[in-house]
């Protein structure tokens, strides 16, 4: 294992303490693990909370910010957080209004935010709601997409449901459209090298030389199908066609799409993919709205790609186009 | 009636007797498992029993579901925590707990640990343990009612010992799992068995 930390053990709590140190105007944390807005939580304001596994960042910590989230509770890398860090991510985010747990669907994270949920009523009445995020298309078949994971799709719905929230709407309001935006959002993910856990200290996958996997999940979950890397424009190819059989697209609809690195892979790939995407979506007569490139939801070091697509109606997009700001992002 | 004082001593009954019964936990559960369920269930009841309880008995049954959650993220301890906080629920703004209602707290433990764990009945868990404890002490005279339990959960272990496992990790061994018993119905007649005093 290569990479600058001192002790694995303290991998974690030394990231977060360095971010906020770093960015004191925007996060704090109030509670060991769980970081919120710098400025405390809003009155009168619904409350947005979500939590996961560090390791992807600027998922999920990263995003709490104006006209995003209020709080995060956060664990070990790629391991959930408790439930008791979550009850207190929720008690942080309440400004009164009650608070919505957005988060990605991983069987550890639903019975812990759930358990929060019950904990964060009981303690503090605080009314809460919960949407899941299951974009990836590659996790489970179209019938039981319920079952599948959320992946990054998880930025478009802190950014929708974050400006609802920032805007004044109420909790079912904002659980409403944190729901459309969430059914909207179809992504698939493709591999070249994995990362390595640091308290684990050996790698998450192992993959030839010259191979490629599409398809596999951020924590290197099994993909659809692993051989020899492919041209660019083939994978984005395959990546867009992959996502449009589960949610079509034709002339006329609106779309966001966002290229996104799992971490090691540079920006220029990630236009390579982009130029090819937006050739196939013009060809398509689909118009698209604020297109994002970058590193939005990573894997620590893992190269790779993941691609998002939302389907917005006119309301999403002006939600998705409100102002917001992290330190990871600016809208 | 239980007070949150009865219910600090119970729990500490409780610490102690599955720390003793810690060893033959882990090696039932390193049988169909990770084998760390002894150390789980040890754990989370002397982080209870040390654990400084409120008198509102819901908010202590609160207090205790939370110090599994913190010294347990196993799924045993979660659907422990699960099962304390459903009672929580059920007796916030109390101060006693009436025995009286005793089965219908184990009865409401068991839906929110299966609908929490997607567990069913006959899948060889706690939850049959909690089934079959529930039914018994509907009828059970209240003086009697820890050794009904305690007769429930131990034929409940042994009937379950010649049928496989069909939920979790352990389902994996699939018919080599017939013959043992369930490493999770034995940790629940442990906890029963220290309830009498």
């Amino acid at each position: 294992m290569k990479k600058i930390l001192n002790n694995p053990a303290d991998y974690v709590d030394e990231m977060l303490e360095g971010m906020v140190a770093a960015h004191p105007g925007t996060y704090a944390q109030p509670v060991r693990r769980v970081i919120a807005r710098a400025a405390g939580a809003k009155k009168g304001k619904v409350g947005i909370v979500t939590g996961g596994g560090s390791g992807h960042l600027p998922i999920f910590t990263g995003y709490v910010g104006t006209g995003l989230l209020d709080a995060c509770a956060i664990g070990d890398v790629f391991a959930s957080p408790s439930a008791e860090q979550m009850a207190e991510a929720i008690r942080l985010a309440d400004g009164g209004a009650g608070v919505l747990r957005l988060y990605g669907n991983y069987g550890g994270d639903v019975m812990n935010f759930d358990m929060a949920g019950e904990m964060a009523e009981m303690e503090h009445d605080i009314r809460t709601t919960t949407v899941l995020l299951t974009d990836d298309v590659v996790s489970a078949p179209k019938e039981e997409a319920e079952k599948r994971r959320g992946v990054a799709g998880m930025v478009y719905a802190f950014k929708i449901a974050g400006a609802a929230a920032e805007r004044g709407d109420d909790l079912d309001e904002v659980t409403r459209i944190a729901q459309i935006t969430a059914d909207a959002c179809r992504s698939i993910g493709m591999a070249l090298t994995p990362c390595t856990i640091p308290q684990a200290g050996k790698p998450t996958f192992e993959i030839g030389e010259t191979e490629m996997e599409m398809g596999m999940g951020i924590h290197g979950e099994p993909g659809i199908w692993r051989d020899a890397i492919k041209p660019a424009d083939e994978i984005a190819e395959e990546m867009l066609e992959r996502l449009m059989a589960d949610q079509p697209l034709a002339k006329g609809d609106r779309i966001s799409i966002l290229v996104n690195s799992l971490g090691a892979t540079p920006a220029e790939e990630l236009y390579i993919l982009y130029r090819h995407a937006r050739k196939k979506l013009d060809a398509l007569g689909v118009e698209i709205v604020m297109p994002l490139v970058g590193r939005y939801a990573t894997s620590m070091e893992m190269t790779g790609a993941t691609i998002t697509v939302i389907k917005l109606d006119e309301e999403l997009e002006s939600l998705l186009k409100a102002p917001a700001e992290c330190a990871f992002w600016r809208v | 009636m239980i007070s949150s004082k009865t219910l600090s001593a119970a729990l500490a009954r409780i610490a102690s007797h599955t720390e003793a019964a810690s060893e033959e936990l882990c090696s039932a559960d390193g049988a169909l498992g990770d084998g760390d369920l002894g150390i789980t269930v040890s754990k989370g009841f002397a982080e209870a029993a040390a654990t400084d309880l409120p008198e509102d008995i819901g908010m202590a049954l609160l207090a205790i579901a939370k110090a599994f959650q913190r010294v347990s993220s196993s799924s045993y301890g979660t659907l422990l925590a699960t099962g304390f906080m459903a009672a929580a629920k059920m007796e916030k703004g109390k101060t006693k707990i009436d025995p009286a209602g005793i089965p219908g707290l184990v009865a409401a433990a068991r839906d929110a640990m299966m609908a929490r764990g997607k567990g069913h009945l006959g899948d060889k868990t706690v939850l049959d343990s909690l089934d079959a404890v529930a039914n018994a002490l509907d009828h059970a005279p209240l003086e009697e009612m820890i050794n009904v339990a305690i007769a429930a959960a131990a034929e409940t272990a042994e009937q379950y010992r010649g049928k496989p496992n069909k939920l979790g990790r352990a389902r994996m061994f699939g018919e080599r799992s017939i013959g043992l018993l369930d490493p999770g119905q034995l940790a629940f007649l442990r906890i029963v068995e220290a309830l009498r005093a």
